[in-house]
């Protein structure tokens, strides 16, 4: 097998979830085994792709397999897939964090309900999703786009007799679609000038100036809103949070580490011709840095440890899309890279937490856990260090490399404010770490009921507590080349726009100091359990606190939107169908007809004598007339 | 010989349905399912003998039925690209309309007697080949409907079956004076004919009877503001009538304004082709919005049925191959979707009785299997890819951007509201919190609820990942019609 059979990858657990969907029930432990076991396949194809693939050694172009799904006269639709350095770092990052939440379900899913759907689901989201990275035509996107968004829905809703699991599922859904729509639209007007949906033939198209500039803005814009609202920025970030309603596993793999960075995917892969239209890039690094900024304010003041990391999911995700404005995808990669193994960590670390405190994931009854889980705690520390950005973490690697190349893409103003949500991110992951595992118990009947989670659970925390640790390194171009990487892992994305990496002292200075100083703030306030500080910095600024409290008022608009806008117009339409159109047009003119009937009727008395007046006066009448006629 | 044995079996089986003695008239389901089985099984066959590389009409018959002076009425059928696939469809949901209809046991003789003339009425309809056939076929098809609705019906049937009738009478009415413009002009009801025709100087001009033709087809469709019948026929109709009904019925209209309003008058089409893309694009924002509001299961799907006919509607006026092909996609897509989730949705109401949405709730713990099928379902409805819906639209949205971008881009907006209102539905019915008064209902069971809900849900993915099989039967047919059309 070689990489052009890559399409396996997505063949297999898509065969797979139809069979543990149907029969996994009747098999033993209900298929959960055959679940991993089918994404470990996955994971180890993954390697024979990658070997394949860098033994082509022919400078490391695409590798493409394409057939031909259905023409309709003058176009076609084509199902092909393309593997080239993007898919392959994606196609990594996914069978490693799915493999690794598989397992981890086995522990955190124990005696759940419809167990075998939820690996069913798993299974049928890994298809999906790497079936998104390798597509070669943007339509075939937009299919594995819309499954991996179902796969999505159902394991939001899958506690579906809880109200707000399923709202939570529909609003994640309906949100995407809104920006899917505009996808939908990209799709459809790159297509029709070029004539294709190829992506690299469109990419070809674009930079040989074959669309009109006006259009061109108007189209990549079109394709960002599809793009903003997979990776839950603003202004379609309100699904995400909520999304947390899924199994906590599912928040790891689908709501942190894959799917919603099915966005930063398309515009990196497409970034050639964002990069065209005047204004394009500027508008998605305002995009990311508005959205990093906010959700740095509002995780702050949230006190759900899942919601915390929710907030930090879209600021991070904020941060590869301001890397991607500034016109660099490897950056942008890199940091997918980083976060998805560092945020997988995190979420399942939260996951061992509530599995361990029987489904508590306030802070405000938590405090003390790493004295009772010392595995959970450790790679906790390590995962929210790699996220606070602290050397030699992955996460400070690829933040530091965005900033670097945010100066020198927008200069000092972006910088600033980069450097302002990076402080943001350090001290909320230390007021999460502290108030979550340090201090004393705040609530001692959930602290005395609390033990480390079995094998099953922590093994994939060490897992992916070593890739938070070590996954930064690769930017070194030593360490690339070590690992196979012809170049190191930079020139290995982005071979037309070779981006050498050099140590920026200055930056890497000042992302240390940023990290640091959030960490401290955070200590300061939260250190030892103590919530006086903050108490005291909330009661300063009541107003403020109160804006992030409520997550700056979006979802509050947005449902004021919904109830009185949409549903509102809706209701005037209904009215306007029942009783404008069918009450008054079509039973009406049905009532005019038979109440003209009931007049008319009376003409027909039955009566001769009636009959034989009418008669004579007709006679009458036509004798007169005819006479007058004459003159 | 084999299409009219596809044509005629279905009616036959009713008649013998009809004739069983009083003792044996549970045996009339067995008689049904026999006449549409074999009728489906032939149609398939059928399917795959069909040469879509072939001009024209295959499988044709013909013969002089009455002859008077120069007219000839004949008994002229055959089928193209665009019929077969319809045909198939129509033969396919007979079956499932019988099957969900074994549980029938008022007046079973009568009930699938009238079914069966029906579907043969509706496949008539679609194999004419002859104007004044069609006409017959066309206006067959409301007797049974009307008996259907008025007897087996629930809620105000009788209203909503004189609905039903004198609204397509109304708009046979319209057409059948158009038919005669035609034919007299023409010398001939020979559909082929007339497709190739010059008309010279027709009676009326030929842009109005352009128009009257299609008030006949837009009311089947139906088309805002004809639509109103529609939510009434279906909340008020047996299941297996509103499978019939949505599934096959409204496709009588699309396929009339292709063969006969574009493929006869394709001149008057290109001069109003804005105004039915408008009408088009304007119904499935319309019909939309309303089943946003709809707290009725059956109401929501019909007006849900009115939005996406506004998409047959849009690929119709494109004009174009690509359009035309995507608008006969989406009738036989929305037959086999909407047809599943009313056949679900009649197996729910058979269970709890009540088909508000209010009332409902949580059916996903004491009916899984229905639960899974409606999910899956809202989701065909809503247009999810590797299902035959999301290949419709996207050909419907392709074909018709070419000429009408702006309506184009109005009806996708119409994709978000459809997740609006199929998710909102299904949280509200299927998931939730479990309501335990149901706790007493059984699940999807019976072999025949079975085999139907299966068959419905392979056939809409196998169109759904497998498009080219019905894609290059329409594609070709639908390039002749197109190729008259100069714009």
């Amino acid at each position: 097998m070689g990489a052009e059979q890559a399409w396996l990858l997505a063949a297999i657990p898509g065969g797979m979830f139809f069979v543990i969907a149907m029969i996994g029930r009747w098999l033993p432990r209900q298929a959960d085994w055959l679940g991993i076991l089918t994404i470990a396949t996955t994971f180890a194809l993954f390697f024979v792709v990658l070997v394949d693939f860098l033994g082509t050694g022919d400078g490391l172009g695409p590798i493409t397999n394409s057939m031909s799904w259905t023409e309709i006269g003058g176009f076609q639709l084509d199902m092909g897939i393309f593997v080239d350095p993007i898919t392959i770092v994606m196609l990594g990052v996914i069978t490693a964090v799915a493999l690794m939440v598989n397992i981890f379900s086995v522990g955190y899913m124990k005696g759940e309900p419809r167990y075998f759907w939820y690996f069913a689901l798993l299974q049928g989201f890994a298809a999906s999703m790497i079936l998104l990275v390798m597509a070669d035509n943007l339509l075939l996107v937009y299919v594995a786009w819309e499954l991996v968004g179902v796969c999505s829905f159902l394991l939001i809703g899958f506690y579906w007799e809880r109200r707000s699991a399923i709202e939570a599922a529909k609003k994640a859904f309906i949100t995407t679609r809104v920006g899917d729509v505009g996808l939908l639209i990209g799709i459809i007007l790159l297509w029709r000038e070029a004539g294709t949906f190829n992506i690299s033939e469109i990419i070809a198209f674009a930079q040989d100036g074959g669309y009109g500039s006006t259009y061109l803005f108007v189209a990549s814009f079109a394709v960002f809103l599809g793009a903003i609202g997979k990776s839950a920025q603003v202004p379609f970030h309100v699904w995400l949070p909520d999304a947390m309603e899924g199994p906590t596993p599912v928040s790891a793999l689908i709501h942190a580490a894959t799917m919603v960075v099915a966005g930063v995917y398309l515009v990196a892969r497409l970034l050639p011709v964002f990069e065209i239209p005047e204004g394009m890039m500027l508008i998605i690094t305002i995009v990311g840095l508005v959205t990093a900024l906010m959700t740095g304010v509002i995780a702050i003041a949230q006190t759900d440890i899942k919601k915390v990391l929710a907030y930090s999911t879209v600021g991070q995700l904020g941060f590869m899309f301001i890397a991607l404005g500034a016109g660099y995808p490897d950056v942008a990669m890199l940091h997918l890279m980083t976060h998805a193994f560092f945020k997988a960590l995190l979420f399942l670390g939260s996951g061992s937490v509530i599995l361990a405190t029987h489904h508590n994931q306030e802070m405000d009854k938590l405090g003390g856990m790493w004295r009772k889980m010392p595995i959970t705690g450790t790679t906790f520390l390590i995962g929210s260090l790699a996220l606070a950005g602290l050397p030699p973490l992955a996460g400070f690697w690829s933040k530091d490399e965005i900033w670097v190349v945010t100066e020198g893409a927008w200069g000092a103003w972006a910088t600033i404010l980069f450097g302002v949500a990076a402080v943001l991110t350090a001290f909320y992951t230390t007021r999460l770490f502290i108030r979550t595992f340090m201090g004393n118990p705040q609530d001692e009947h959930v602290y005395e009921h609390t033990h480390e989670t079995g094998p099953v659970m922590w093994a994939p925390l060490v897992f992916l507590g070593v890739l938070a640790v070590v996954s930064g390194f690769v930017i070194f171009n030593e360490v690339g080349t070590a690992l196979g990487f012809p170049g190191g892992f930079t020139e290995f994305i982005f071979l037309d726009e070779p981006h050498v990496y050099s140590i920026h002292w200055d930056f890497a200075a000042a992302s240390l100091a940023a990290a640091v100083i959030g960490i401290f703030v955070g200590a300061w306030m939260y250190w030892g359990g103590r919530l006086d500080r903050a108490t005291a910095f909330a009661n300063w600024q009541p107003g403020l606190f109160d804006v992030a409290r409520n997550k700056f008022y979006w979802d509050d608009l947005y449902q004021a939107g919904v109830d009185r806008g949409l549903l509102g117009f809706s209701y005037v339409v209904s009215w306007f169908d029942r009783y404008a159109v069918n009450d008054t047009g079509v039973d009406g003119s049905a009532q005019t007809t038979g109440y003209a009937g009931f007049i008319l009727k009376h003409i027909q008395t039955g009566k001769v004598p009636n009959y034989a007046m009418g008669i004579a006066i007709g006679v009458i009448v036509l004798t007169i007339a005819g006479m007058a006629a004459r003159g | 010989m084999e299409l009219s044995l596809v044509l005629f079996l279905p009616a036959a089986a009713g008649v013998v349905a009809l004739l069983l003695p009083a003792a044996q008239e549970q045996l009339a389901r067995w008689v049904a399912l026999a006449g549409s089985g074999a009728a489906f099984v032939l149609s398939l066959v059928l399917f795959f003998r069909f040469d879509n590389a072939a001009e024209g009409y295959q499988f044709t018959e013909r013969h002089t039925w009455v002859s008077v002076g120069d007219f000839n009425l004949q008994y002229y059928i055959g089928v193209d690209g665009l019929s077969m696939p319809l045909v198939l469809l129509t033969t396919f949901l007979t079956v499932a309309s019988v099957l969900v209809s074994f549980n029938i046991t008022m007046r079973p003789r009568l009930y699938f007697a009238s079914l069966l003339v029906l579907a043969t009425s509706v496949i008539g309809v679609f194999v004419a080949l002859d104007f004044l056939l069609f006409f017959l076929m066309w206006e067959l098809e409301l007797f049974p409907m009307f008996l259907l609705i008025a007897i087996w019906g629930s809620g105000r049937k009788e209203y909503a079956a004189t609905k039903f009738v004198l609204y397509t009478i109304f708009g046979s009415a319209l057409m059948l004076v158009s038919i005669l413009v035609l034919a007299f002009d023409q010398g001939t009801f020979d559909i082929e004919l007339l497709t190739q025709a010059e008309f010279q100087d027709t009676i009326i001009p030929l842009n109005l009877v352009f128009l009257l033709l299609m008030a006949g087809f837009a009311i089947k469709l139906p088309v805002v503001p004809f639509h109103t019948w529609l939510p009434d026929a279906h909340t008020n109709a047996p299941t297996a009538v509103s499978v019939m009904l949505a599934g096959v019925l409204l496709k009588m209209g699309g396929y009339g304004m292709i063969r006969m309003g574009v493929g006869i008058l394709p001149e008057q089409a290109a001069n109003w082709d804005i105004w039915i893309a408008g009408l088009g694009a304007f119904s499935v924002l319309y019909g939309a919005f309303i089943t946003l509001r709809q707290t009725d299961v059956k109401r929501l799907v019909a007006y849900s049925s009115v939005s996406h006919m506004g998409l047959v509607l849009l690929g119709v006026a494109a004009l174009g191959d690509t359009g035309l092909t995507g608008a006969t996609y989406q009738m036989v897509a929305h037959g086999l979707i909407t047809g599943l989730l009313f056949v679900l949705i009649g197996l729910m109401y058979d269970r709890t009785h009540t088909r508000e949405i209010s009332q409902l709730g949580g059916l996903a713990r004491q009916m899984p299997l229905l639960a899974t099928g409606l999910v899956f379902a809202g989701f065909g409805s809503l247009g999810l890819p590797a299902m035959a819906g999301f290949i419709a639209e996207i050909t419907v949205f392709i074909g018709a951007f070419e000429r009408f971008e702006w309506l184009t881009l109005l009806a996708i907006l119409g994709v978000v509201l459809s997740a609006g209102y199929v998710l909102w539905m299904l949280q509200r019915v299927v998931f939730g919190p479990v309501r335990h008064e149901w706790d007493e209902l059984t699940d999807q069971r019976a072999w025949w609820e079975h085999t139907t809900v299966a068959a419905l849900a392979a056939v809409i993915v196998l169109f759904g990942v497998f498009p080219s099989i019905l894609m290059d039967m329409i594609n070709p047919a639908m390039e002749a019609v197109a190729a008259r059309v100069v714009l």
